[in-house]
C-alpha cells in the first residue's frame, strides 16, 4: 500500500499567486501613492497661492469701499471756513449723505475744532453749533494723520458703526468727521465669491466680526458665535503667508487665508471649503483608487489563470506519478501545454510505458523460470526475449531417468518416507541439471526428463549430455548408498537419445510446460527404461556425436517397444578417465 | 369547474375579508400621518390692512422668500389674516394663525401686528416688521439676541419723525408754527411726540396736536391747519396713515396743505413729500427671516435687522400746486424726485 505524500506546508498555487499579484499591485500602488502625495503637495501650494491671491483681492475690495467714502468726505475739507454760516458746505454735506449712503452723519469742524456743521439721516441738523471738538479723537487724530479711522463700535449692541475722520491739506480747512454704518460692506462681501461656495468676511484689529455674508452673524455681535472663525484668524496670524485648514461655524473643513486692510487695521479672511478646495485632487485620488482597485483585480485575476497553467499541470503530473506509482501503468497522463511540461507529461508517459513492459516481462519470466534453468531463465530475461521458447524443430539431446524399484519401495514404505526419498532425489538431480545449464522438463514420480540444446542452444549439446547424466548418476548412486543402508531396494538408471524433435511452449495461460515431441524422446525413454541400475544407456546419434571424449561401451543392440528394428545402444562409462 | 365545495368557499371568503380590513386599516393610518406632517410649510401672514394695501409690501416679500428658495404656492402656503384697517381683530386674527399650526407667523406692518403676534403664542416662531424701536416697545429685549420666538426687521421710520418737521421747517422757512397729525392709539406715539417737541424746541417752533385715529377724522385733520395757518402738516410714523397715503394725498391737495408722511406711497399719490424707512427694503428683509426660520433657523438666533435705508421722496407737482419752490437743499437730500 502506497503511503499518501505528505501535504506541502505551502502550495505552489498560493506563491505562485502571490508573487505574480504583487508584481503587478505593488509597482501600481507605489505609482499611485506617489501621484497622490505629490497631487495633494501641488494642489496645496497652488491653492495657498490662489486663496491669498483672493484674500488680497477682497482686502482690496474693503480697502476700495472705505477709500470711497474717505475721498468723499475730502471733498467736504477743500475749501477754508469763513465767519459767518457757509450754505455751500451744508448743501454739499447733504449732497454727501444723498452720495454716500454708508455715512449716517457728517460733522464738519474747522481749524479752532469747533462744529460748524452737522447733518445726519436720523437726527436733527445743525448749523454752527459751535461746540469744541478739538479734543475729540477723531479730530486730533485726522489732524495728525490726515485720515483718522475709529473703532468699531456695535450700535445698541448690534449693528456695526465707525468713525472716519479726514483733515484737509491745511489746518484752515479743518475737519470732516463722519459716522459710518458698517452694514454696507455686507454689499461689497457678499458679492465675494471663492470658488464655488467660498466667501470672505472681515474681522476687526480685535477678531470681532465686521462683515459676513450672513449679516445677521455681524448683527449679532456674539463673539462666542464667531468663535471658529476667530480660531481660523488666530491660526492664520500665527503662520503668516499660508493657507491653513480648520473649521468654520457649520463645522466644514475650510482652507482659509488672510489679507491685512491696512488703514482700518482689519483683516479679510477668505475661505473655501476644502471638499471644494482640494475637489480635483480628490476626484484624481478616486480616480488612483478606482484604478489601482482594478489593477489589482486584474493582476489577480493574471495571476490566477497564469497560476493554475502552471499549477494545473503540475497537479495532473502529480496525480498521473501517483496513479503509475500505484500499478496503473495503462495510465497516460494527457497534457498539451506545449512547454516543458508537455514534456515531461510525455516522459512519464514513456517511463509508464516502458514500466508496464518490464513489468510484462518480468511476470513472464517468473513463469519461464517454473520449468528452465536458472541459466536459461536469466538468459531470456537478459535478452528480454522468450521467443526462444517457440515452436521450431531442433536436435536436441533428451534424457531420461528413474529410480529402479520404486513401486515396491513406495507401496511398502511409510508415506513420509517416500516423500523424504524424493525430496532428496529431486534436489540431487535438480542441482546436476542446473549445473549443467540443461533445461528440467518435467518430474512424474520417480522419474525426470531433461532436455539438452532447447530452449537455449549450447555448444556439444551430446557430450554435455552424457556428462550430466554422469553426474546424475555419480550424485543418486550417493545417495543410494544412505537409502540401502535403510533397506530400501533401489536403483537408478539414465538413458538419453539425440536427434531431432519438436519443442515449444504447450499448455494454456495458467499452465504451461515446455515439451520435446519426436522420436528422439521415445527413443530416449525407452533406454531409460532399459537400462539397469547404475546404468546409462545412450544411442547411436548421441555416442556418433561424442565420439571419443567419453568412454563408451558399444552394448548388442535392443529390442525396444515401438521400434521395429533392434536399436544399437551404447553405454556410458561410469568412472573412467573421470 | 363549476361545482365548488362550499368548505372551500367558507376560509376563503373569510382571507378576503381581512385583506380588505387590513387594506382599511393601513388607508386610515396613513390619511392623519399626512396631516400631521406637512410636506409644504404653511407661513401665517398677519396683516393690519388689506391685500390692496399691502401689494407693494407682498411683493417685496415674496422677493424676500426667493432669496432663500421658497415661492409661494410652489414649496410654501402662506395662510393670510387681514386686520382690515380694524386693529382691535388683530389679536384674534393672531390667534386663528396659531389654532391653524403654521410654520411661522409674519406679523408685518406695525407694532400693533407684532404685538398682537406676541401675545398669541410663545411657541410659534414670529418674524415681525415694524417702525419702531421693538426695545422700547416690548417687543424684543435685545436687537442682537432677541430671544424666545420673536425676531423681526425694523424700519427707523419712528426715529426720524422729527427730521420730517426740520424738512417741513425747510420748506416753510419763515414759519413757527407746524401741526402734527398724531394717531393716539399707536403705541410709538407717546415717544414720537417726546421726539418732536424735542426737536421743535431746538428749532424754535411751535406744534400743534392734531388726532386722528379714524379715516373720518382726517378732513377735519386738514381743515384744522388751514384754520391754524400752520406752515405745514407733519404726519408722525403710523402703519394707520402710512396704508391710507393715496386718501391723505387727495385730502392734502384739496385743503392745499403741504404735508410730509413716512410712506412714499404718499408722495406717490400726488401728496408732497415723504421721509422714513424703506420698506420694500423691509419686508423684503422679512421674508428672508420668515423662509431661514422655515429652513430650521432658530429666532432667537437671527438678529433683529435695521433698514439701513432711510428715503426721501418728493412730489413736485404737487409742490406746485401748492404754489411752493422747494429749496436745493431738500432737492439735493432727496432719493427721488416725482416731476
Amino acid at each position: 500500500m502506497h503511503n499518501p505524500p505528505v501535504a506541502p506546508r505551502t502550495s505552489l498555487f498560493k506563491k505562485y499567486f502571490l508573487a505574480l499579484f504583487a508584481a503587478v499591485v505593488v509597482p501600481l500602488a507605489i505609482a499611485g501613492g506617489s501621484e497622490a502625495w505629490f497631487g495633494y503637495h501641488d494642489r496645496r501650494e497652488t491653492l495657498n497661492d490662489l486663496l491669498e491671491a483672493e484674500a488680497r483681492s477682497a482686502a482690496s475690495k474693503i480697502q476700495d469701499f472705505m477709500d470711497g467714502i474717505r475721498d468723499q468726505l475730502g471733498w467736504t475739507v477743500q475749501l477754508p471756513w469763513s465767519d459767518s454760516a457757509d450754505d455751500r458746505r451744508r448743501l454739499d454735506a447733504l449732497r454727501l449723505l444723498r452720495q454716500v449712503p454708508a455715512v449716517m452723519s457728517l460733522s464738519l469742524v474747522d481749524a479752532a475744532g469747533k462744529e460748524r456743521l452737522f447733518v445726519s439721516r436720523i437726527g436733527l441738523n445743525r448749523v454752527e453749533d459751535g461746540d469744541d471738538h478739538s479734543n475729540d479723537p477723531a479730530v486730533r487724530g485726522a489732524r495728525s494723520d490726515r485720515v483718522w479711522y475709529g473703532p468699531v463700535k456695535f450700535l445698541d449692541g448690534s449693528e456695526p458703526f465707525m468713525t472716519i475722520a479726514v483733515a484737509g491739506n491745511r489746518s484752515a480747512v479743518g475737519v470732516a468727521v463722519a459716522e459710518i454704518n458698517l452694514k454696507f460692506i455686507w454689499d461689497v462681501i457678499s458679492a465675494i465669491r471663492v470658488g464655488q461656495t467660498g466667501e470672505a468676511f472681515v474681522l476687526d484689529q480685535l477678531g470681532r466680526l465686521v462683515a459676513h455674508p450672513d449679516i445677521s452673524l455681524v448683527l449679532r455681535a456674539d463673539e462666542a458665535a464667531t468663535r471658529p472663525l476667530q480660531a481660523l484668524w488666530a491660526a492664520i496670524i500665527t503662520r503668516p503667508g499660508e493657507a491653513v485648514t480648520g473649521p468654520d461655524l457649520s463645522g466644514k473643513m475650510v482652507l482659509a487665508a488672510m489679507a491685512p486692510i491696512p488703514g482700518v487695521d482689519w483683516s479679510v479672511v477668505v475661505k473655501q471649503p476644502v471638499a471644494e478646495a482640494f475637489g480635483p485632487i480628490y476626484a484624481a485620488l478616486w480616480r488612483t483608487a478606482a484604478l489601482l482597485v482594478a489593477g489589482a483585480v486584474l493582476a489577480a485575476l493574471l495571476a490566477y489563470w497564469l497560476t493554475r497553467r502552471i499549477v494545473g499541470p503540475i497537479r495532473l503530473l502529480e496525480l498521473g506519478v501517483a496513479r503509475i506509482g500505484a500499478g496503473h501503468f495503462d495510465h497516460r497522463i494527457s497534457l498539451a501545454t506545449g512547454d516543458e511540461l508537455e514534456r515531461l507529461a510525455s516522459r512519464f508517459n514513456e517511463m509508464a510505458g516502458e514500466l508496464a513492459v518490464s513489468q510484462e516481462r518480468s511476470e513472464r519470466i517468473s513463469r519461464l523460470r517454473r520449468f528452465l534453468a536458472p541459466q536459461v531463465a536469466e538468459l531470456v530475461d537478459r535478452t528480454g526475449d522468450d521467443s526462444v521458447l517457440d515452436g521450431r524443430r531442433v536436435e536436441v539431446v533428451v534424457v531420461f531417468c528413474d529410480l529402479r524399484g520404486f513401486t515396491p519401495f513406495s507401496a511398502q514404505s511409510e508415506p513420509e518416507t517416500v516423500m523424504a526419498v524424493l525430496g532428496e532425489y529431486y534436489h540431487a538431480l535438480e542441482s546436476v541439471v542446473s549445473a549443467h545449464g540443461a533445461t528440467l522438463l518435467s518430474f512424474s514420480g520417480d522419474g525426470a526428463m531433461v532436455l539438452v540444446n532447447a530452449p537455449v542452444a549450447c555448444p556439444d549439446p551430446a557430450l554435455r549430455a552424457v556428462n550430466m547424466a554422469r553426474d546424475m548418476q555419480m550424485s543418486v548412486q550417493r545417495l543410494l548408498v544412505g537409502w540401502r543402508a535403510q533397506g530400501h531396494r533401489l536403483g537408478f538408471g539414465v538413458g538419453l537419445a539425440m536427434g531431432l524433435a519438436t519443442v515449444g511452449r504447450i499448455g494454456s495461460e495458467g499452465r504451461l510446460d515446455y515439451a520435446a515431441i519426436g522420436n528422439v524422446t521415445n527413443l530416449a525413454s525407452r533406454l531409460c527404461s532399459s537400462a539397469e541400475d547404475s546404468e546409462i544407456l545412450i544411442d547411436r546419434v548421441a555416442a556418433g556425436a561424442v565420439g571419443t571424449n567419453a568412454p563408451l561401451v558399444e552394448l548388442d543392440a535392443r529390442v525396444l517397444k515401438g521400434f521395429d528394428q533392434p536399436v544399437p545402444v551404447f553405454a556410458v562409462v561410469i568412472g573412467v578417465g573421470q | 369547474m363549476r361545482f365548488i365545495p362550499s368548505a372551500f368557499t367558507g376560509p376563503a371568503g373569510r382571507i378576503r375579508r381581512r385583506d380588505f380590513i387590513a387594506l382599511l386599516g393601513a388607508a386610515a393610518w396613513a390619511a392623519p400621518a399626512r396631516a400631521q406632517q406637512p410636506a409644504v410649510p404653511v407661513i401665517g401672514y398677519l396683516g393690519s390692512e388689506s391685500p390692496r394695501a399691502y401689494a407693494s409690501r407682498l411683493v417685496a416679500f415674496r422677493k424676500g422668500l426667493a432669496e432663500v428658495g421658497f415661492a409661494e404656492g410652489r414649496n410654501v402656503v402662506v395662510e393670510f389674516r387681514w386686520g382690515e384697517g380694524q386693529y382691535r381683530s388683530l389679536p384674534t386674527l393672531a390667534m386663528e394663525l396659531v389654532d391653524r399650526q403654521v410654520t411661522v407667523i409674519v406679523a408685518a406692518g406695525g407694532a400693533e401686528v407684532a404685538l398682537a403676534a406676541k401675545a398669541a403664542t410663545a411657541t410659534i416662531p414670529i418674524v415681525f416688521e415694524m417702525g419702531g424701536d421693538p426695545i422700547a416697545l416690548g417687543v424684543v429685549d435685545s436687537l442682537s439676541r432677541p430671544g424666545g420666538n420673536l425676531t423681526g426687521v425694523s424700519s427707523l421710520s419712528v426715529e426720524v419723525s422729527r427730521k420730517r418737521l426740520e424738512f417741513m421747517r425747510e420748506l416753510r422757512p419763515k414759519t413757527d408754527l407746524f401741526a402734527v397729525a398724531v394717531n393716539p392709539t399707536s403705541p410709538t406715539s407717546e415717544s414720537q411726540l417726546k421726539n418732536l417737541h424735542a426737536a421743535a424746541g431746538s428749532l424754535g417752533l411751535q406744534l400743534r396736536l392734531l388726532n386722528a385715529s379714524s379715516e373720518q377724522e382726517f378732513d377735519a385733520v386738514f381743515a384744522a391747519v388751514n384754520q391754524m395757518q400752520a406752515g405745514g402738516l407733519v404726519f408722525t410714523s403710523d402703519p394707520y396713515f402710512a396704508y391710507r397715503s393715496p386718501q391723505l394725498a387727495v385730502l392734502a391737495a384739496s385743503h392745499g396743505v403741504p404735508a410730509i408722511t413716512q410712506s412714499r406711497d404718499f408722495p406717490m399719490a400726488g401728496g408732497l413729500m415723504s421721509y422714513g424707512g424703506d420698506f420694500e427694503q423691509s419686508h423684503r428683509h422679512t421674508g428672508n427671516y420668515a423662509g431661514r426660520i422655515i429652513k430650521g433657523e432658530k429666532p432667537s438666533a437671527l438678529p433683529v435687522q435695521r433698514v439701513t435705508k432711510v428715503e426721501m421722496f418728493i412730489n413736485l407737482k404737487a409742490a406746485n400746486a401748492l404754489g411752493m419752490t422747494l429749496p436745493p437743499s431738500l432737492l439735493s437730500s432727496a432719493d427721488v424726485v416725482i416731476e
